[in-house]
């Protein structure tokens, strides 16, 4: 209990800051562009982007999920939007489609809409100037939230999808080689970006930590959630328990959050909740007390 | 008898008091600074360019602006078959500032200051003796206090600092610059170098990370990358951290890396200097 108490504390000052700057725009919604970054591969950025945008979508707000990954396209799959693909991301910055045309309207959820990378191009064919251009023109559609997938690594597709952030979601799991990288991405995101060449105001990071399993942790396997604090300095912003759900979610292309009963889903939405300025108790960090009848049963 | 009718003074007591005045144009004063020299083995400039272009990837804080001296020992002090103007143009274009040459025959003298280099002589009988930099297993005792190799001969290998000529009698001066102060964490990947001066880093500096200066290194956080202090050539340099976690510590030089660091004093509040060619690493 003490543990939630000392991460309380160092998201609260985020948290206020968030509720008193909304409260001053008076009506007017403020766009924000958000990437979900991590170096390392395979740690969950794009089930995090999809599971993000769906439940900032599913509290109102006009959502969009970008796919950055050109050429290994995720993101469509993991939403189930796959086969309504006709224009794409790079159709658009080439000028080959209007951004209309590109856009994917989710099925289940109003405010959710998806742009998928190219399968066919790779990352030279994004350029500054032209993602810039489009995400100007999300922010004109009235888009709240912009979510930008990045691929993995620290090369073009990462470069591009960082560069325009207002704010990031650094992807680890608790693991050696995932906590490094993202330290690394930390030092980008610091200096490559647009906020951080022209001035603007530091890109305000979060951490989220996926693939946990406290009975690992507890036994010295995997690194706990202060190691991985003391290490990376950024805020908590939520702790996303290993699950088998999410293989299955991506099969289905049906996001785990969507499934309100399963912890993954209880975690997302936690995430949510967090991320949109409401306090919410970090739930997954320690083993569940199970009853003697679960432990007998499983 | 001639009477001295008007006292005008000669041409030559303006100058003087000109030079004198209050409001005095420049002062002239000998001050030995740390410079770096390139003590040139090959003729051929194109693999000297490759090599550098190298050297300057790896740390490009430390090439960059930095006024450098070519010395011909090694080539017997002639530079034949060396346009000293197109060495001259390659080293600028690698962002080196070129300033002299030294120990090169008398006979290249004028080529050298038509490309615009300086000639400065050898100082003392041992003149400028550049360290090499080569990949060299280091030379290390197993004891109790782990040493590193001796003055006469710090080498290290090509992925730690290369450090510029330390001769008995040049000994780097440090301008009057403040230390430079970090206050964020050092991120993998990211490389700090407090040029001439101190190095105080208040956050942790990260695996992956390096912190380099020409004088001491003060770290008050968590010390797990790379710390290499008296960069250009400092061996009193001293580094300090609150806990020793680090992957290499290296003074002057001279290196040690994480497995060779004594079992008791990781993880401690420490402070690492050499004395008398030993390298000691002493609880704060």
């Amino acid at each position: 209990m003490v543990l939630s108490k000392i991460l309380h504390t160092s998201i609260d000052p985020f948290l206020c800051e968030t509720r008193v700057r909304e409260k001053h725009k008076g009506g007017h919604k403020v766009s924000k562009v958000i990437v979900v970054t991590s170096g390392k591969g395979g740690v969950g950025k794009t089930t995090t982007s999809a599971n993000l945008a769906t439940g900032l979508a599913m509290r109102g707000h006009k959502t969009v999920a970008i796919d950055f990954d050109v050429g290994l396209r995720n993101l469509d799959l993991v939403l189930g939007c796959e086969r309504r693909v006709v224009y794409d991301f790079v159709n658009v910055i080439k000028g080959e489609a209007k951004l209309q045309q590109a856009l994917i309207r989710d099925k289940r959820i109003e405010n959710l809409y998806v742009l998928a990378a190219s399968q066919t191009r790779d990352k030279d064919a994004l350029d500054e100037e032209g993602v810039g251009r489009v995400l100007q023109e999300l922010k004109d559609m009235g888009f709240e939230y912009i979510i930008c997938d990045s691929p993995a690594g620290i090369e073009k597709g990462a470069q591009m999808a960082m560069y325009f952030a207002d704010e990031a979601i650094v992807v680890a799991n608790p693991e050696v080689s995932s906590v490094r990288d993202s330290d690394r991405v930390l030092g980008l995101l610091a200096a490559k970006t647009s906020r951080a060449t022209k001035n603007e105001g530091p890109i305000k990071s979060h951490l989220l930590l996926t693939r946990y399993n406290p009975l690992r942790v507890k036994k010295g396997e995997m690194l706990s959630v202060e190691d991985i604090l003391e290490l990376l300095g950024i805020p908590l912003l939520g702790v996303i328990p290993e699950s088998k759900l999410i293989l299955l979610s991506s099969n289905k292309g049906t996001p785990a959050i969507l499934d309100e009963e399963s912890d993954v889903a209880q975690a997302y939405l936690d995430v949510v909740y967090r991320f949109l300025g409401e306090e919410r108790e970090q739930r997954f960090i320690h083993e569940e007390r199970r009853g003697i009848f679960a432990r007998l049963f499983g | 008898m001639e009477a001295l009718s008007s006292r005008r003074p000669p041409v030559a007591h303006e100058g003087v008091a000109a030079a004198t005045q209050a409001h005095a144009a420049f002062d002239l004063k000998g001050v030995m600074t740390s410079t770096t020299v390139m003590r040139l083995k090959s003729r051929d400039l194109g693999l000297v360019e490759r090599q550098l272009r190298n050297r300057v990837t790896q740390f490009p804080q430390f090439f960059e602006n930095a006024p450098m001296v070519i010395d011909f020992a090694a080539l017997q002090g002639k530079s034949e078959g060396i346009a000293l103007a197109s060495l001259s143009r390659m080293l600028r274009g690698r962002g080196v500032v070129p300033v002299g040459v030294t120990n090169l025959a008398e006979e290249f003298h004028e080529e050298a200051i038509s490309a615009g280099l300086g000639i400065i002589k050898p100082t003392g009988p041992s003149a400028l003796r550049a360290s090499q930099i080569d990949e060299v297993e280091p030379k290390r005792d197993v004891g109790p206090t782990p040493s590193l190799p001796a003055n006469d001969g710090p080498t290290i290998p090509n992925s730690a600092m290369p450090v510029a000529t330390v001769a008995e009698q040049v000994r780097p001066v440090f301008s009057h610059r403040p230390p430079m102060v970090v206050r964020q964490p050092v991120r993998s990947g990211q490389q700090i170098y407090a040029r001439q001066t101190d190095l105080i880093v208040l956050a942790p500096v990260n695996p992956g990370a390096q912190v380099i200066a020409d004088g001491h290194v003060h770290i008050y956080a968590p010390l797990r990358g790379r710390a290499i202090a008296g960069a250009a050539g400092y061996p009193e340099a001293r580094i300090f951290c609150q806990k020793l976690e680090a992957e290499l510590i290296c003074i002057a030089g001279a290196y040690m890396l994480a497995d060779d660091m004594p079992p008791d004093r990781i993880g401690k509040a420490v402070q690492v200097f050499i004395e008398h060619g030993e390298c000691h690493i002493v609880p704060l």
